[in-house]
């Protein structure tokens, strides 16, 4: 069928073996088709057989999306002690976060969901995406300090609680314990014994503190939010400058220049006591360097104790706040809900997704979960943590001496991370701060109201 | 993906032209290009080495990875990281999923571009045929991220947000593009084939089905090649349209060995290599059939 004509269009150019060829490419073609069209149609039949609802069986199922990897299969566990316990609810896990918007659109949030409670997730809070949990008796059982930190971001009718904080991880600088007991250096509570066990480490060839500055998001929430949160009331800071809105300039009250110019000296101190060549240095190499045991402190969360056990499984680590001041009292550790469960104000299976979140927020489910993945638990009484990977940040927690991270509070749209970089490797402070002024000033008149 | 088959295609029809001309030397005196072929096997390079990176990845446990230059073989190997990976993904669902909608999409866009280019070519006396591949083409000034929100919606009230809207979505995004392929294509095909046809006494769709079709499967080599990789490697429709996790495509699944300060790389590229398992399958079977295709729909 094809030979013929393909010999008619152009004589003379194939070949009499192309011939041969291209008559036996047809039939086996052919053949890969059909067999191709039968596969596809054989397994239609099971696809379409699963996607129906299983709904008669009078068994209520409800979406859970939940955006950490690492932790599917706990809460694969979790829901298969859930369901054994209330036989009429069948929970699906749901990782694919990237659903979330397109799940609003159509209308068909997910009924239960986990995310992390800041800015963005505030956003959706305000517009009434999430229905108000304060009715329930799980949530008389959360630490009202967290509980703060989740209202601190803005309520849904200025009353609202919209989400209840299940984790909460708590961030300072990650030491090497070996290397600290190696050189008799204790755990610093003021700056200045920070810098002294800082020139300490140098003075024995091993660098201080690994930096990762190529990735600018671990300056902010490293040196930017431990420094700044040491030093300033941020919270404070953030109320008043969004309360001024675009009349800001650098000479106001509330900006950047008039509040943060004593932070930054001790930013770039920070940063000085990296290992050379930090500024080509990624979060991954970091994990990777700081794991082998090539610097004595790294400035991350919780979130790399784990990267750092992969690559090294042997190292033991502690955690302690940055001490900003000379007074052991002001050290203060940053935080931020890590997990905070919110259930979709919309949804019709509203009884089965609030058994489910108090369920999740039952002591035993809570704890063991903070207690697995180095965070903190949410609730009033929580038994004190027994990982020494983080037991340096446990009094801090428990006393509520902590903030949010500055580098939070900023919207997406002023890149503070960018600006952060260029600071870090120009050390220009005043250029830093008239641009974050210059932006902050920019993006609240594009969305003044 | 799609640049590496793109590389692999032309130099494999570089090779293709040159493999006769290597095997007559003798006889018909030509002389084996020693420069083409030393620039070939560089070339090559850009497929082996990440190909290379990919495998090796694949095969080592996390403190392996950690260690040396990244590009040491490992040893000991690590399989156990596809089990892994299999069970995480839940590899033979996803990649059902997908492989229905790959299957769909291909055939969808191969049926409904060439019917419509032989449509507009055969009428383009007429104003209305005209106008209709205008239309078809205005469609690629719309960049597709800015319609997806209400395409989601719109999907959703059809009740088409599963894998089925997906494959409308691919089969619809590749219209225009494939119609304009195929359009140039079927011009080249003189009308009075058909019209023998027709005094044998064939209906338009016999026309179509007996004579048009299989001049165009060169074209349909091409379309189908498009058609496959973009809907096989498809990541941001699938992962917006599809409402059921259950029914998810593989390059979403995948997604759950990057979390935000955490990436799984080994089970990671041991996925993916399994994802990229039936492409290089299909091209390495279809090979012939492929490169004949570019061959030809290069020479018109």
């Amino acid at each position: 069928m094809i030979s013929t004509p393909s010999r008619n269009l152009r004589p003379g150019r194939l070949q009499p073996p192309a011939l041969d060829a291209l008559g036996q490419r047809s039939l086996n073609r052919r053949s890969l088709f059909k067999a191709a069209g039968a596969v596809g149609a054989a397994a239609l039949i099971p696809l379409t057989a699963c996607s129906s609802p299983a709904s008669a069986t009078g068994v209520t199922t409800i979406r859970f999306m939940q955006n950490k990897p690492e932790v599917i299969g706990y809460f694969n566990q979790v829901i298969k002690d859930f369901e054994a316990l209330n036989p009429d609810i069948h929970v699906v896990q749901d990782s694919n976060e990237g659903n979330f918007v397109p799940s609003l659109v159509r209308n068909d949030p997910p009924d239960v969901m986990t995310r992390g409670y800041a800015q963005a997730t505030a956003d959706f809070t305000r517009k009434g995406i999430f229905a108000d949990l304060s009715g329930l008796p799980a949530a008389s059982t959360i630490d009202p300090k967290v509980q703060g930190l989740v209202n601190s971001w803005g309520q849904y009718n200025g009353n609202e609680t919209s989400a209840l904080p299940f984790s909460l991880a708590a961030a300072g600088v990650i030491y090497n314990r070996d290397l600290f007991a190696a050189h008799g250096v204790q755990v610093p509570t003021t700056w200045n014994e920070f810098v002294a066990a800082c020139n300490t480490f140098k003075a024995a060839g091993i660098a201080p503190i690994y930096g990762t500055y190529k990735d600018h998001w671990t300056i902010q929430q490293g040196a930017f939010d431990y420094v700044a949160g040491g030093t300033l009331d941020v919270q404070g800071f953030f109320t008043a400058i969004n309360a001024k809105g675009a009349d800001i300039s650098s000479a106001s009250r509330e900006s950047f220049t008039s509040n943060f110019g004593a932070v930054l000296p001790k930013i770039l101190e920070v940063a000085g006591f990296a290992q050379p060549g930090a500024a080509s240095k990624n979060y991954a190499d970091g994990n990777a360097a700081f794991g082998k045991g090539q610097a004595a402190m790294y400035l991350q969360g919780p979130w790399a104790l784990s990267e750092l056990v992969k690559a090294n499984k042997d190292i033991r680590l502690g955690m302690f706040p940055l001490p900003v001041s000379n007074n052991p009292e002001d050290a203060k550790v940053r935080v931020n809900v890590d997990m905070a469960l919110l259930i979709a104000r919309n949804t019709p299976r509203m009884e089965a997704a609030q058994r489910f979140v108090s369920y999740l927020l039952q002591p035993a489910v809570v704890n063991a979960f903070n207690e697995k993945n180095a965070a903190f638990s949410t609730l009033k009484d929580a038994a004190v943590t027994s990982n020494p990977q983080i037991t340096g940040l446990a009094p801090f927690v428990k006393e509520g001496r902590y903030y949010q991270g500055a580098g939070t509070y900023f919207p997406p749209a002023v890149p503070v991370g960018n600006y952060l970089q260029a600071f870090v490797y120009g050390k220009d402070g005043n250029k830093f701060l008239a641009d974050l002024d210059a932006e902050w000033r920019r993006v609240a008149e594009r969305t003044a109201i | 993906m799609t640049a590496s088959i793109t590389a692999r295609l032309t130099q494999n029809s570089r090779s293709r032209q040159e493999k006769p001309k290597v095997r007559r030397t003798p006889r018909e005196g030509f002389k084996v290009s020693w420069g083409l072929t030393a620039l070939m096997l560089v070339a090559s390079l850009t497929i082996i080495v990440p190909l290379y990176f990919t495998v090796a990845m694949a095969l080592k446990s996390p403190e392996q990875l950690g260690t040396g230059t990244g590009l040491e073989w490992p040893n000991p190997l690590h399989w156990e990281n596809f089990a892994e990976a299999y069970v995480a993904t839940n590899f033979p669902r996803s990649f059902l999923s997908t492989a229905l909608v790959t299957v769909f999409s291909v055939l969808g866009s191969l049926a409904t571009s060439s019917l419509a280019a032989y449509a507009i070519v055969r009428n383009w006396n007429r104003r209305f045929f005209r106008g209709s591949f205008v239309y078809l083409l205005s469609a690629m000034f719309i960049p597709f991220p800015v319609i997806i929100l209400p395409l989601i919606k719109q999907t959703a009230i059809l009740g088409l947000d599963n894998p089925a809207g997906v494959v409308f979505l691919h089969v619809l995004g590749g219209i225009s593009f494939n119609t304009l392929l195929y359009i140039a294509f079927v011009r080249a095909i003189p009308a009075e084939l058909e019209e023998s046809a027709r005094m044998d006494g064939a209906t338009t769709w016999q026309v179509f089905r007996k004579i048009v079709l299989p001049l165009l499967a060169p074209m349909n080599a091409t379309v189908g090649i498009f058609a496959f990789l973009g809907s096989w490697n498809d990541f941001l429709l699938p992962q917006m349209m599809i409402a059921d996790p259950s029914l998810q495509t593989l390059p979403v699944v995948q997604m759950l060995f990057q979390g935000e300060f955490n990436t799984d790389y080994s089970l990671a590229f041991a996925s993916y290599l399994m994802a990229m398992a039936p492409t290089l399958v299909v091209y390495v079977l279809a090979q012939r059939w492929v490169l004949s295709g570019v061959m030809r729909g290069a020479v018109k």
